[in-house]
This record gives structure tokens, C-alpha cells and sequence, in this order.
């Protein structure tokens, strides 16, 4: 057992919280949002779009089955911070999230009533926080913690420079799926492989041309963090726009926006969690999806050949786009669930169905 | 996804040969032109039993308030009289009346509605509609099953088509096969291997289901499963005991669009019924992975079946390997999916009756948050149920298995596991271990307590979990709730249940407390004046739904009155905790600790508390509130106190004059003969503070005092025990009556068996039969005067003996009791509501009291556990034993007498087939023997095959096993005088001509 330690969170606004700390000791910041998800823990931290943010879980036990390797999204936690209000200790013989959150170096606190601060953040948004997770016994780092709060700076940063590859990877066998990598989650790659396909998975900063060199079949351009008009892909985007059948998920789909003109504007606090409800406004079928994003498309910003193809039912926000005429696709959820369902997981068969189509060989 | 919606009903609409059209492929069903029936018929479930209990009534009166709320002419039948959705303003036209086929003929020929809805109503409504469907009436009447329908139906209860419809998508389903006899399960148990499972087709709460291990057993199990089929089938298939269970709860919109309400997980594994499992929403042990790949095996069968409303999802989890096997499926509103409407705050029953209406789920309004009903609620925090089982009142061997044997459950919510286990088993006023050693390898009612007493003792966790195949987990949760808890009285910190984890701003007045350190407040004081309502737990025997029906309707007028209602309650089945029934509800332990913390949460503007509406439960409370300073609104305490000490209430008939039976009282067991003695034989034995006539024995001899002092002497006498004077052959009323301490609205009762039989027990008329008006008007002068003496402000109850032409008082109860539903319906003299306006202080001269209604006879009959504990005494006596009750309404009495028969589920009319007429001596004998074709037990050997009635007037074995048979296969048995009288009141021809004819429905 390790010493006790005590975990504080200081907020932009000034709210203080004090908690019990876990994880690795030490001093973090990052965006405070919250996720409604009540299962998959271990996915949602090792998913690069949570880079540069503090993790709280609004289910109040986190770490009750424990982790293991192959649950994770990427190759590292990618939250900076967690925030608990019990982490939960895993069965017997299961490696622990405690054990998990230090390897990682990651401070996390716990003992936090996290639906009151849920709550905070809904009404004042999501905000720059600083945790602090520290010998009991010692005094909160108040000092340090407002040196970590003022180098916070999330809406601003290029994140997905942080978490794309350097070096492009190639899996599979069949016609090829080129992936740029924003942030890229690894069940995305194995529902693809799963479909009979060549993944290529390629930097977030491959110029255009190099992508259309490996003759894809289609480009997607992945989940990743932050704001999406700083993601060094756009410019790709824009490039690819029309001359090959172009898809985006979460972020991807935001940088297709951006692409081709229009706007993106930052949510109060996002929709994070695996429970929510979209429209499809062509079929007028729903699907729960899993979401992760701070940033949503304005739709009145999109030129008129872009079309929403859905919408999240609670709010109207953007959750799709479709070309009128070119093979464009994106969505705002992740199709891919993990953590949360798949329910939505045929899109990427309708978008394989697409690109496969021979009325698009002119296009390639 | 539109896609595997359509891959789906392809596959089933090939393999199933009944399979209708599927909405995918139905372009003419969209969700602009459905059309919206002009008028719908409900139904309901009947009486109480064991596994169908109040949720039904939950759900039934949410889908009439839906139909009504979307303008659609709404008629709702069931024979259950204390229900709140067979009261008038529920439905637009409301039938108590027997759930029988031809009952229901009548109630559609005279109604006409468009459709039926089936799935609110348990199995016996589910079963009602299938047999309607298929004797052609639907057809007939041109009426619809709606929402979810008769091949939706039969594709989710039929065994082997349910299994056929599963492979056919690929849905791992155990080995298994259906079987109508006794040699066809031997050879389908040897292809598969012991041990197997059993379970019974069409069968309510499990009936006839269970493990075999060898093949005596699975022949002895095949027997009582095949009686118990409402088709004839028998499942045999592979056992999976140990694995965990995991249910799920769908709903699915005739768009085929579907979301997951809830899951939750059992703590106690596979071979336990889900009603009788320790259940935890959220699941607590599955990874996202195993979460979501049962969550789309559950959305996957649900379309497969064509269901378009609520269905619960049975999963057995093998949490080694994480292989899943689909083990059963609800198609309908189920106890689980009452649960997780309470669990998650979404309204299962109302959004399922708005599917059935033709609505889809994007367009159905989610009043909680303002978005729609296509969302799935994120919990934030835990919720545990425990059942409660009744093996402290009926002396039958604790084992549970595959047949459910609770008759109620509590649900706490915390925000860990060890918060919320331990605020259920608080909920159920502790769960105290009878002495003797107890087995943790089997499942039995005192296993978790077993469990926690064995950490305590030290015991190894790992050890447990291995010996009951309790998942470690949930065994080292149990370990932490050990270490024993000091009440947290301050600060009180209330949390919103929201559906949606604080996501959104939400509009339920629904709350819990919770422990955990740091915790904030959310609950604001209502603003007053307010009042909170007691309301009465699990439902228990004794203790049922009734009191339920008292405490919404306490809550209705409160709110007439301009006072906001407070409800504190911790049943999850029933509808005073429905978030809508009251101003606030506080989902809590009925204890002390918790009442104190909410009061001092809600202080401002509190006009004081009401604890005459929530039974035994709410009124042991008031000498805790009464020290703490509360209010009590009502009755003043010290009344309700003098009422339960039978001394003081003994000074008071004398004082007033009011003659009750001779009676002693004794603190110590060496004086118990001697008391008897003076008292004289036959004498009523019963301990003071006692609910439905616990350890009530009445004594013949001094024998029977021995043999009771030998049973009972050894235990420390702890309070007095009362002797009464036992007025045998009396005529024994029953008065409900509301006082404003002046005057009195009283509804008199007749019981129809004898006086002894616990009134519960007791078949019961309105009005009464046997006394003239002249003692009619004693009995109401003795109540007002017994009101005025108690200073009674609210409800009360009175028991009545007529003996010998003398009127004696039995009992006095300052509160509301198990009769006031009936007594309100039958009378139509709504009792609770007066009772709420008397407690504020109005007086009934200034209210307008309806007229009590003399233009039909109304009777009140029982249902009894019997058919689920066949080692239970039949013998009714004064400790009761019922769990429901029935109506029968006609316009003469024997119209209502044999309606109240039909209404408790028994079979048929007894004309024509055999009756049993054993011990019966002349005259009666002769007069039943010329109109039935009678027998006696002691001529034959076996129990007579075409049975209709029994009149069992002995009390040896061979008696015991006529009622044990009867009680199994629903044959109506008179086990008393009076009862006797009663039966040949209700001969004569023109009843008969009057039950058979449609005619005899009559609306309530």
C-alpha cells in the first residue's frame, strides 16, 4: 500500500475542491469536462480526443472490473487529470485503474461529489482546471496550482500534433482505406480491417498528394482532440475535397466543415458520454452513439452542397454531413462506440459501400 | 440502424411461419399516418400474488393515464379492487370484473374498443389477450392488439418458437427443447446432459420451473411443470447455474428504433429467480465490451421478436470465458421493468403506451429533461433491490430457486454499492438471522444475511465467493458494509435522480440521500405548506398494495387542498412512487434516521407528517417523530398509542360502555394458564403490537395451551400477551370510517366466514346481509362514539362481532387499513380523500359526502400463496395468509358471489360438476346435494377429476390434501359455517342465467 495522498482541484472560476488523491502524484491541467458514460473507463482515458482535458465521471464507481491491455484506444492515458467520487477497487485478480493511473503518470482524484461539480460545468461551462494530488498531510500547492491554471491554454493548442503518429502504419490486405491520424482510436482500425480492407493510418501532417499516391479507396479523417480550426489538416482536407470519397469522424468531421468553409463554434460543456441520441434526418431513423466533443459544426455557416445528415435529438447540434453530390460523408459520433454502443457501426459499411461504388471510379 | 432492422426481419419472417409484416418493410406505417384508436381496452392483472404484485398496477394505471392524456376513450377491467387504476377517474370507463374469457366477450361486445393493450397487465393479461385472440373474439369485434402484438407474443413466451426465432439470428440460446410429456423430457435430458433446467410455458413468477440433477427429479419437476403451463409445454434445457445474470430492459417503437433503459445485474447467480434475486442497476462487474455486447444481443432479439413497446432481456454471463446465452425474454411490462422506471426515472410503462398508440419514439415528448423519449437514462448512482420475502409470517422452509416466492421487494439508492445494500436492507427494517446454522452454498431468504454474519465472523471473502458463486466482487462489498455504520443525522445531503447524470436540468421531484463525505444538497425546501405521507414498504402479506391505494390517494387530496404532498417510500413496484403521484418523493428507508433527516431537510413550511396511510410500518414511526418534535397530522399520537394498548383501550369501552369480549393480559408465561382459565374456552392468544395477526393461536382445551407454551415458552416474553374471550359463530363486521372528531362517515362490512379467520382472510360483503337496521345503527353509533373516545381525526377501523344478538368490539385501528379500497368502491364513499380533508381540519358536515351506495351487492373474496408453498397449513385461522383480494360486483348477491370466485382466478362455475361436500352436516348438506352432483371425500380415493367447489368442514390430513388440491388447480373451497351460509345464498337460478349473460357486467 502507498502513502495516502490528497488530491486538489483548482478551477478557472476559483472553485476550489478537495479530495483524496490517486493516480500518480504530481501537478496537472487541463479542460474539466465531464462523461455520462457508466462503463468503459479504461477506453475513454486512452482516447486521444480526451488529450489537454481532466477527465470526471459521473458514474460514481470507476475501476470495478478493473484493466487490461486490450482495452485500450491508443498507446498511452491521453486525459491529463481523472476525477472520481469512488475508484472502485477491482475484482480479485484484475490489475487495478489505481495501479493503471500511476504507471501512466497520471494524477487523479477521488472522493470528489462529481455530480455537483457535473453540474458546476454544465451551468458554467467547461473550463481550465489544475489537480494537484499530493502527500497527506501536506498543504494544497495553491501556488503551483495557478502556475499550472495559467499555463492552461486548450481552445488554442494544436493537440493533434501531440497524439498523431510520426511514421505511417499499414495493416490489412484488400483495397486500401487511408486514415489520417488526428487522434485516431484502434477500434476504428479493427472495424475497418474487420471489413475486408487495407488500413493505412498515416500522420495527421501527410501532404495530399502523398495520400492520393497510396490509391485509396477512401480517406477518413479521425477523431483527435481539441479545437478543430487548429488541427494541422485542414488544409489536407481541402485538398482531397472532391478528388477522392472523403469521410470524418468527431474531428474529422469538424475539419471537413472547415474545409469547406464553414464554421465551428465551442459547446457549453460538449456531449460526452455513450447514451446519445441521433437522428437520421433523411430515414428518420435514431441510433445511441457515443460522443466526445466540445466543438460542434454551425450549421447555418455550410455551403448549400454540404447537407446535415444528422442530428443529435436533444439539442438539434450538427451530427453529420453529406455531400449533395460527391462522396463526402462525416459524422460528429463515433461509429465505433468504445467505450459505448455500436449501433452506428454500419456507417462505416455505407461509407465502404460508397467508396467501393463503381459510379465513383471517375472520381478516383 | 434501418439496415440490420430489415436483415433481421427477413430472417425471422422466413423461419417464422406466423411472423406479420415488419414496419421496415411496411411503408404504409409511418409515423405521419398512423392513425390513433378512437378507444382502447386495458387490462389488468387481477389480484395480488406471488409474482405479480403492484408494478402491474404501476403500469396499467400509467398506460390509462397515456391513453387518456392522447385523447383516446380509455376502458380498463380488473378484478383487483385495490388498485388506483380501477378507480372512476383513471380510465373513462373502468369494469371490475372477473379476467375470463367470456367476461372480457362481453366487456368488447358492449365497448367496442379498437384495440386492446396486453402488456401492462403481467402474464395474466398477456395470457387473457392470446386466448381472446385465438377464440376469434378480436376477429370478431374487429379489435387489435396494440403495440406489441399476438405474434410478437407468442414468438417471445412460446418456448421452442422463441428458441427457433433466436438461432435464426444467431443468438446463442441453451440447448433446449420443448416437451409436452413426462418421457419426452427423460429422452431430450439424456441428449443434453444433467443437470437441466425446467421451465414452464406461459406460466406466471416461474410456476413449475426448477433444476433436475437426475431423472426422479426431472419427473417429479415435469409433472408440476406441465400442470402449471398455460400450454402444455415444458422447456428441458441446459443448466447454467452459478453464471451471473444480467437482464436488460428495451424498448422498441414500431419504427424499429430501440434503446436500453436499464441493466442490472444479480448478485445472486443463475438459478435463482430474478424476482427473488439481489439485483444492482447499473451492472457493476461487465466491461464496456461484455456491457454493450449484451446491450446489442438485447436490441437484437427484441427486434428479431417484433416487439414495439417495453420487453426485459434475460442474459446468463459467464464471466471466465464471456460467453452469453439468451435465457428468457419479457414481452411486456415485467416487476424488472417497473424497477428500472424507478431505477432510472423514465417512464417505461407511459412511453411503451404511446408506442402502442402508434408513436414513435424520437416523437414521444421525455417530460423530465424536455427532449424525447429516444434517449437511454445515465445513472450516477447505485440502486440496490432486495426482496422481501414472507417466511417470517408462513412457517414454510426459506429455499429459493427458479419459482419466486417474494411477495414484494425494496429498492435504496446510494452512490456506492455499500451505501445503497445497506439503505435496502434498512428499507426492510433490518434482516435479522433466526438462529440455527445457515448455508451459504444454496440460495435461501437468510443468505445474505448468512453472508454478512460469516465476514463478520472472519470468514475468507474468496472462500464465500467460491461456495455461493457470488462474483468476489460484490462479496468484498459485503465485507466493507460489515464494519457497522453510526446513523449520519447532519448535514443531510439530497441528490436528484435526473436520468441523465446532471447532463440536463430536470424536472423530477424525485430524491435520495446520500452519506457519502462532501456530498452537497440539491434538494431546496419545497415551498409550503406541505406535508409528507408515510407510506407502508414492501409489499408483505398483511401489508399489501392497499395501504399503497390509501397513500396516493392521501397524496391527491392533499394537492385538492392546496397542500404539497411529500411522499417517503421505498417500494419500487408501486405507484405511490411514481415521480408523478406526489409534489416530492424521497425514495428512502422508512426509518428513523432517514424520516428525521428528510424533515429536517424540508422543515419550512412543513405542516407535520402522516403516518395513518403507510400501515404498521408508518405508525411505528410516530413515537420517534413525536420526540424529535414533529407534528402529526391526524390522530394525535398518544390516541394511536392508547388504540394499540389494549388496557388502555379496554378503560376506554368501559368508560363508554361499549361491550368487547372478557380478556386478560400476561407478562409472564406461568400465569398464561390461569388467564385462559378465567377467560374460558375457546380463547384467542395474541401478542400486543402485532401486524396481521402474527402468532395469533386461538386455544380449544388446555392442551392447546401446553402445546403452545411448549412452541413459544422458551422465548423471553418481551411484551404482554392477550387473552380474548373467543365469541365462536359470531357475525363479524368490518367498519371503515373517517372521523373528524364529531362526526363519522362509516362504510360497514359483513365478513362472510367466521369470526376468528383473520379479516384479511375473510370473504366480505357490502352491504352487509345478516343484521337488520336497527343493530346497523348501533354499530354506527358505537363508531362514532369509539372516533370521539379515541379522538380519531382521519381514518379508522373497527371490528365487529354480532354474537348472540350483542354487538362486541374486537379491534380499534386509528388508520387507514387493508379494506379502504374496497370499502371506498364498493360504497362509493371516497374514504382516504375525507380522511386528508378531516386531517386538515375540515369538517364533514361542511364536505359533500356521497350517499353510501345500496343499489348492489359487492363481495370482496381472497387469493392465497398456496399454489407457491405447498408445505403452508390451507386451514385459515387468525394469522393471515392471503396476498390479494378480488371483486365481485352484481346486482344480486350470488351475481357477486360467484364474480368474486371468478375474479380470484378460480376456475369457472361449479354447476354441472362435482362438489365435495365432506363433514357438512344436514340441512345445508341436503340442500347443495340437489343442486350438484355431490361426494364425499371418504367415498373415493382419489380426489374427483371433474371437482368444481369443495365444502371442507374437517381439519385432518386427508382434508388438508382436498385444499392443497383445490388451492393447485383453482377450485373454490368453503372451509367454514358461515361460509356455507353464505354459498347457499348465492344458489338459485337466476344467478346463474345472471353470471353467464354478458349482461351482468356492470361499469363501476
Amino acid at each position: 500500500m502507498s502513502d495516502p495522498l490528497q488530491g486538489t482541484l483548482l478551477l478557472e472560476d476559483g472553485t476550489i475542491i478537495h479530495g483524496t488523491g490517486t493516480g500518480a502524484p504530481g501537478i496537472t491541467s487541463g479542460e474539466l469536462v465531464f462523461t455520462t458514460a457508466m462503463t468503459g473507463y479504461q477506453e475513454a482515458l486512452t482516447d486521444p480526443s480526451y488529450r489537454g482535458q481532466i477527465l470526471l465521471f459521473t458514474y460514481p464507481l470507476i475501476g470495478n472490473y478493473g484493466t487490461t491491455p486490450v482495452r485500450d484506444q491508443s498507446g498511452t492515458i491521453q486525459a491529463r487529470g481523472a476525477v472520481f467520487s469512488t475508484l472502485s477497487p477491482a475484482g480479485p485478480g484484475q490489475a487495478s485503474l489505481t495501479g493503471y493511473l500511476a504507471e501512466g503518470g497520471v494524477p487523479a482524484a477521488a472522493g470528489i461529489d462529481t455530480r455537483a461539480l457535473a453540474r458546476h460545468i454544465r451551468t458554467q461551462g467547461a473550463m481550465p482546471a489544475a489537480l494537484a494530488v499530493y502527500p497527506t498531510g501536506a498543504q494544497p500547492p495553491l501556488a503551483h496550482l495557478q502556475a499550472e491554471l495559467a499555463s492552461c491554454a486548450y481552445d488554442a493548442a494544436d493537440l493533434v500534433s501531440e497524439v498523431t503518429l510520426t511514421q505511417p502504419e499499414f495493416a490489412g490486405e484488400g483495397p486500401t482505406v487511408a486514415v489520417l491520424d488526428c487522434g485516431n482510436k484502434r477500434d476504428v482500425v479493427e472495424m475497418l480491417l474487420a471489413r475486408g480492407v487495407r488500413v493505412a493510418l498515416l500522420p495527421a501532417t501527410t501532404r495530399a498528394e502523398d495520400v492520393l499516391r497510396l490509391d485509396p479507396i477512401a480517406v477518413i479523417i479521425s477523431n483527435g482532440p481539441g479545437n478543430p480550426a487548429n488541427a494541422p489538416v485542414i488544409d489536407t482536407a481541402r485538398a482531397l475535397y472532391g478528388r477522392v470519397p472523403l469521410f470524418g469522424i468527431c474531428l474529422g468531421h469538424q475539419v471537413i466543415a472547415l474545409a469547406a468553409g464553414a464554421r465551428t463554434y465551442k459547446l457549453t460543456f460538449g456531449h460526452r458520454g455513450a447514451n446519445h441520441p441521433v437522428i437520421d434526418c433523411a430515414s428518420r431513423q435514431a441510433f445511441i452513439t457515443t460522443q466526445n466533443h466540445g466543438y460542434a459544426v454551425d450549421a447555418a455557416s455550410l455551403p448549400d452542397d454540404l447537407l446535415v445528415s444528422y442530428r443529435h435529438l436533444n439539442d438539434d447540434t450538427v451530427e453529420g454531413l453529406s455531400h449533395r453530390t460527391l462522396p463526402i460523408r462525416s459524422v460528429q459520433f463515433h461509429p465505433e462506440g468504445a467505450p459505448g454502443p455500436r449501433d452506428a457501426g454500419i456507417i462505416l459499411d455505407q461509407w465502404l459501400d460508397l467508396a467501393r461504388s463503381p459510379e465513383l471510379t471517375g472520381v478516383r | 440502424m434501418s439496415g440490420s432492422g430489415r436483415r433481421l426481419s427477413v430472417d425471422s419472417s422466413q423461419l417464422i411461419a406466423h411472423s406479420s409484416q415488419l414496419s421496415a418493410q411496411d411503408p404504409e406505417r409511418t409515423t405521419q399516418n398512423a392513425r390513433l384508436p378512437r378507444s382502447v381496452l386495458i387490462i389488468g392483472s387481477g389480484p395480488i400474488v406471488i409474482g405479480q404484485a403492484a408494478e402491474f398496477d404501476y403500469s396499467g394505471t400509467q398506460a390509462c393515464l397515456a391513453c387518456r392524456a392522447a385523447g383516446v376513450r380509455t376502458i380498463l377491467v380488473n378484478s383487483n379492487p385495490a388498485t388506483i387504476q380501477t378507480d372512476p377517474h383513471i380510465a373513462d370507463t373502468v369494469y371490475i370484473e372477473p379476467l375470463t374469457v367470456p367476461s372480457l366477450r362481453g366487456i368488447i361486445a358492449r365497448e367496442r374498443p379498437d384495440g386492446i393493450i396486453a402488456t401492462v397487465g403481467g402474464q395474466t393479461a398477456l395470457n387473457l389477450s392470446v386466448a381472446l385472440a385465438e377464440a376469434g373474439i378480436l376477429d370478431e369485434f374487429g379489435v387489435e392488439i396494440l403495440g406489441t402484438g399476438f405474434d410478437a407474443i407468442q414468438r417471445g413466451e412460446d418456448r421452442d418458437l422463441f428458441a427457433r426465432t433466436l438461432r435464426a439470428i444467431g443468438e446463442p440460446i441453451l440447448p433446449s427443447e420443448a416437451i409436452s410429456s413426462v418421457e419426452d423430457a427423460l429422452a431430450v435430458a439424456d441428449r443434453i446432459g444433467y443437470p437441466v433446467m425446467c421451465r414452464s410455458a406461459f406460466a406466471l413468477g416461474g410456476a413449475g420451473s426448477g433444476i433436475a440433477h437426475t431423472s426422479e427429479e426431472l419427473r417429479a419437476q415435469v409433472e408440476v411443470g406441465l400442470r402449471a403451463s398455460g400450454s402444455g409445454q415444458v422447456l428441458i434445457e441446459r443448466s447454467v447455474y452459478g453464471w451471473t445474470e444480467v437482464e436488460y430492459e428495451v424498448i422498441r417503437d414500431g419504427d424499429g428504433n430501440a434503446i436500453v433503459v436499464c441493466n442490472m445485474e444479480n448478485i445472486d447467480p443463475m438459478g435463482v429467480h430474478t424476482g427473488d434475486s439481489i439485483v444492482i442497476a447499473p451492472s457493476q462487474t461487465l466491461s464496456d465490451v461484455e456491457y454493450h455486447m449484451l446491450r446489442a444481443a438485447a436490441i437484437h432479439v427484441v427486434a428479431a421478436l417484433d416487439v414495439r413497446g417495453a420487453c426485459n432481456v434475460q442474459f446468463a454471463l459467464d464471466r471466465h470465458t464471456g460467453h452469453y446465452h439468451v435465457i428468457e425474454v419479457n414481452p411486456r411490462l415485467s416487476r424488472s421493468s417497473a424497477l428500472a422506471s424507478k431505477a432510472t426515472g423514465y417512464p417505461i410503462a407511459k412511453v411503451a403506451t404511446q408506442i402502442a398508440l402508434g408513436r414513435s419514439l424520437p416523437e414521444i415528448r421525455n417530460e423530465i429533461t424536455g427532449t424525447t423519449a429516444f434517449f437511454e437514462p445515465a445513472l450516477d448512482y447505485v440502486v440496490a433491490k432486495i426482496p422481501r420475502w414472507p417466511f417470517d409470517k408462513l412457517p414454510a422452509a426459506p429455499q429459493i430457486s427458479t419459482r419466486m416466492r417474494s411477495t414484494g421487494e425494496v429498492m435504496a439508492i446510494g452512490r456506492t454499492v455499500e451505501e445503497a445494500l445497506d439503505k435496502a436492507i434498512r428499507s426492510l427494517g433490518g434482516m435479522d438471522l433466526p438462529p440455527g446454522r445457515h448455508d451459504i452454498a444454496t440460495p435461501h431468504a437468510y443468505r445474505l444475511p448468512a453472508i454478512l454474519q460469516a465476514l463478520r465472523e472472519g470468514a475468507d471473502p474468496g472462500e464465500i465467493a467460491a461456495a455461493s458463486a457470488i462474483h468476489p466482487w460484490f462479496i468484498d462489498r459485503l465485507q466493507a458494509i460489515t464494519h457497522s455504520r453510526e446513523p449520519v443525522s447532519s448535514p443531510p445531503a439530497f441528490k436528484l435522480v435526473d436520468t441523465c447524470a446532471a447532463e440536463f436540468e430536470a424536472r423530477t421531484p424525485y430524491f435520495y440521500r446520500t452519506t457519502a463525505p462532501g456530498a452537497r444538497n440539491e434538494a431546496a425546501s419545497l415551498p409550503g405548506p406541505k406535508a409528507i405521507i408515510l407510506g407502508s414498504g414492501p409489499i408483505r402479506i398483511g401489508q399489501g398494495i392497499e395501504f399503497d391505494y390509501a397513500t396516493v390517494h392521501a397524496c391527491h387530496a392533499l394537492s385538492a387542498a392546496g397542500v404539497a404532498s411529500i411522499i417517503i417510500n421505498n417500494n419500487p413496484e408501486t405507484v405511490s412512487t411514481d415521480y408523478s403521484t406526489s409534489d416530492r418523493l424521497y425514495f428512502e428507508p422508512l426509518d428513523a434516521e432517514a424520516v428525521l433527516a428528510i424533515i429536517e431537510n424540508e422543515r419550512e413550511g412543513l405542516i407535520g407528517v402522516i403516518p395513518q396511510f403507510g400501515g404498521q410500518t408508518a405508525i411505528n414511526l410516530v413515537s420517534a417523530l413525536q420526540k424529535a418534535g414533529i407534528p402529526i397530522l391526524g390522530t394525535p399520537p398518544e390516541w394511536i398509542d392508547a388504540a394499540e394498548n389494549r388496557r388502555r383501550t379496554s378503560a376506554i369501552l368501559t368508560t363508554e360502555r361499549i361491550p368487547a369480549p372478557i380478556w386478560r393480559s400476561v407478562d409472564r408465561w406461568e400465569d398464561l394458564p390461569g388467564a385462559v382459565a378465567e377467560v374460558g374456552f375457546p380463547a384467542l392468544l395474541r401478542p400486543s403490537y402485532v401486524l396481521s395477526g402474527d402468532g395469533m393461536i386461538i386455544v380449544h382445551s388446555p392442551a392447546d395451551v401446553s402445546r403452545y407454551l411448549a412452541e413459544h415458552g422458551h422465548k423471553p416474553l418481551e411484551r404482554p400477551l392477550l387473552i380474548d374471550q373467543f365469541l365462536e359463530d359470531a357475525i363479524e363486521l368490518n367498519v371503515d370510517a373517517v372521523s373528524d372528531g364529531r362526526e363519522v362517515v362509516a362504510v360497514v362490512m359483513e365478513q362472510l366466514d367466521e369470526c376468528g379467520i383473520h379479516s384479511g382472510d375473510s370473504m366480505e360483503v357490502y352491504p352487509v346481509q345478516s343484521i337488520g337496521p336497527e343493530l346497523l345503527a348501533r354499530v354506527e353509533d358505537t363508531t362514532r362514539a369509539l372516533a370521539r373516545a379515541f379522538h380519531v381525526v382521519g381514518l379508522m377501523n373497527i371490528q365487529f362481532a354480532v354474537h348472540r344478538g350483542a354487538l362486541y368490539v374486537l379491534e380499534v385501528n386509528p388508520r387507514a387499513s387493508r379494506s379502504v379500497p374496497f370499502a371506498s368502491k364498493a360504497s362509493g364513499i371516497p374514504l382516504a380523500d375525507l380522511g386528508i380533508r378531516a386531517i386538515l381540519g375540515e369538517r364533514l358536515r361542511d364536505l359533500t359526502v356521497p350517499a353510501p351506495r345500496q343499489d348492489r351487492i359487492c363481495i370482496k373474496n381472497v387469493v392465497f400463496p398456496f399454489r407457491v408453498f405447498p408445505d403452508l397449513d390451507p386451514i385459515l385461522g387468525p394469522q393471515m395468509q392471503s396476498t390479494g383480494e378480488s371483486m365481485g360486483i352484481g346486482e344480486t348477491f350470488p351475481q357477486a358471489y360467484w364474480k368474486s370466485w371468478l375474479g380470484a382466478g378460480m376456475r369457472a362455475l361449479p354447476f354441472g360438476r362435482a362438489v365435495l361436500l365432506d363433514g357438512l352436516p344436514q340441512p345445508e348438506r341436503g340442500i347443495l346435494a340437489a343442486q350438484f352432483s355431490a361426494t364425499d371425500s371418504d367415498v373415493v380415493d382419489e380426489i374427483v377429476p371433474d371437482l368444481g367447489l369443495a365444502v371442507v368442514l374437517g381439519r385432518d390430513a386427508q382434508h388438508r390434501k382436498i385444499l392443497r388440491h383445490c388451492a393447485a388447480t383453482g377450485i373454490p373451497a368453503i372451509t367454514t359455517r358461515r361460509g356455507v351460509r353464505a354459498l347457499l345464498r348465492a344458489m338459485g337460478a337466476e344467478m346463474i342465467a345472471g353470471v353467464r349473460s354478458d349482461d351482468a357486467l356492470l361499469p363501476v
